[in-house]
């Protein structure tokens, strides 16, 4: 009895060590609370420590977790015994050559493909790693090294620096969801390397290109050649939504995060007025409000579906019938789940091509419904809806149901148009009978 | 020649007439009845011709039950004439019979088909 008691004792903080392990911790990133906790953040001088200070503390005081280390630390994991550690990455380490512990690109990318955030900063010292990093996400930064993207009409007018190198640009993309309602007034700094995305790729978006005149050179030598990254198709912040919404972010300037960008002021050249405080403090903190999932977060939950006058779920519908389909959809708002409110939900009754396609209209509450009738068709359809807008999680909804012709006794009766025949053929029937009879008793 | 022409119409359709009211009793209700279906049959085409086959086999069952029947009376006509030689010996009222018959299968399958 003693023993049983004794082996009780071990086992109990055993088993609340283990339970520790499982998916039901609250801190974590979860399908009910999409927002990010862990970020692990790897630089490659500590003193980004302190000189990206304040963008940290904004985060920490966001309330994320964050787990600073230096890229060469031995003991570096993003994964233990199959279970990811930490919700988002954030690379403020631009010249690295090999990332410590078990980290490296497949690494890095398999963190992403599993649905996590990323933050990449590059600079003028950026390493082919974290170039290769970059380029998998969909974004090729400037070959030359030593180019950084130089800008004759959109610099920031300074007193020290006069070959042009720092940018004010304030071209940003238009979207609440990404960078906030409320507008960036003043423009933001960058000093960098510039990059470019393939224009064939659908999921990478410019968020801040560059102003026409802009070029990507080394600025301490003379230009021999034309250079190969010139005008908007730079892009200084480029955000990527993967499929799985995986949402990163890629920037050429680690500066643009850190403490003297986000506190000075400054004053786009050709123009007349001097902002107090450059709009850095606001871009950078919307938008890592976006890729850390505190906003544009959708999820549908309760899909149904039945006939009008009805509130089972059939399993299977017969073609020409009225029925009503419903979804509700939430958005996430940070701290809880709001209704999403939108005008363009459609749903589809598929099969091979949409027979049906139909706007949803919302309640405003989160739920969205419509009504149709069934096609004239039978086979096996699907309610499709497919909603895809910039800045969103991608909703991709599919249930599959059957639709049957009707019975034989479903059809009608008696066919309107067929009244004639079926009158001749009765009068004939009649007549045949009151002429027998005459025939018959005619003297 | 056009008021020659008017009046051998005239005398034709006269001398049929006459022919005609020497019939006996009982060829003329057969007659009835034949011109009673075919009229019948006629306005089920026109009707047909104007809103569209849609239920075909309701008017396929319409215009046969009319055309069968006229069919049948043609026959029952043919087979009670007592001119005619080709009939001497059957009874009239075996033809009568026959005729009932037929059209009772006729009737039968008329509203099997009428859907």
């Amino acid at each position: 009895m003693a023993k049983l008691a004794l082996l009780f004792l071990f086992a109990l903080p055993l088993l609340l060590s283990l339970t520790s392990l499982l998916p039901l911790h609250c801190n974590a990133f979860s399908v009910d609370r999409p927002t990010d906790r862990r970020l692990l953040v790897l630089v490659d001088d500590l003193a980004i420590r302190s000189s990206h200070s304040r963008f940290f503390s904004s985060l920490q005081a966001r309330g994320y977790d964050l787990d600073l280390r230096h890229a060469d630390d031995p003991g570096l994991a993003l994964r233990r015994y199959g279970q990811y550690l930490y919700d988002g990455l954030i690379l403020f380490s631009p010249s690295v050559q090999r990332f410590g512990g078990s980290l490296d690109l497949a690494a890095v990318l398999d963190f992403v493909d599993a649905g996590h955030d990323l933050i990449l900063a590059a600079d003028s010292s950026t390493s082919d790693l974290i170039r290769e990093i970059a380029t998998e996400c969909g974004v090729d930064f400037d070959e030359d090294p030593a180019a950084m993207v130089i800008d004759h009409t959109s610099y920031a007018v300074s007193e020290t620096e006069g070959d042009h190198t720092l940018i004010a640009s304030d071209d940003f993309i238009k979207s609440d969801v990404i960078l906030g309602d409320k507008k960036i007034e003043a423009p933001v700094l960058f000093r960098g390397i510039g990059h470019s995305l393939n224009t064939a790729n659908s999921l990478v978006l410019k968020v801040l290109p560059a102003s026409p005149a802009a070029y990507s050179a080394n600025p301490l030598m003379k230009l021999s050649s034309p250079p190969s990254l010139t005008g908007s198709a730079i892009s200084l912040v480029s955000i990527v939504q993967a499929r799985n919404n995986a949402r990163i972010l890629i920037t050429g300037s680690l500066d643009m995060f850190s403490n003297r960008f986000l506190k000075s002021g400054v004053q786009k050249a050709g123009r007349s007025i001097k902002h107090e405080k450059s709009g850095n403090e606001q871009f950078v903190t919307e938008i890592s409000k976006w890729v850390f999932h505190e906003r544009g977060h959708l999820k549908a939950v309760n899909v149904h579906h039945h006939k009008v006058g009805e509130t089972n779920e059939p399993s299977m519908y017969r073609i020409n019938d009225d029925l009503e389909y419903s979804v509700e959809i939430y958005e996430w708002s940070g701290s809880s789940w709001e209704p999403y409110v939108a005008d363009d939900v459609q749903v589809q009754f598929y099969m091979m091509s949409p027979y049906v396609l139909k706007t949803l209209a919302t309640d405003h509450k989160g739920l969205y419904s419509t009504s149709f009738k069934v096609p004239d068709v039978y086979g096996v359809f699907q309610f499709k809806v497919e909603h895809q807008k910039l800045g969103y999680t991608s909703l991709s909804l599919s249930k599959q149901i059957p639709v049957r012709p009707f019975r034989h006794n479903e059809y009608e009766r008696f066919i309107t148009t067929a009244f004639p025949y079926y009158g001749a053929s009765f009068s004939t029937m009649v007549a045949f009978f009151i002429f027998s009879i005459v025939y018959l008793y005619n003297k | 020649m056009a008021k020659s022409n008017a009046s051998d119409a005239q005398a034709l359709i006269r001398s049929l007439r006459s022919a005609y009211a020497a019939t006996p009793t009982n060829l003329k209700i057969i007659d009835l009845y034949v011109v009673f279906a075919i009229a019948t049959a006629i306005i089920q085409v026109v009707y047909m011709g104007i809103v569209g086959s849609f239920p075909f086999n309701s008017f396929l069952s319409g215009v046969l039950s009319c055309v069968g029947t006229a069919v049948l009376a043609v026959c029952l006509r043919s087979q009670v004439n007592k001119e005619n030689k080709e009939f001497k010996d059957l009874p009239p009222e075996r033809a009568f019979a026959d005729f009932v018959l037929c059209n009772l299968v006729l009737h039968l399958v008329i509203m099997n088909f009428l859907g």
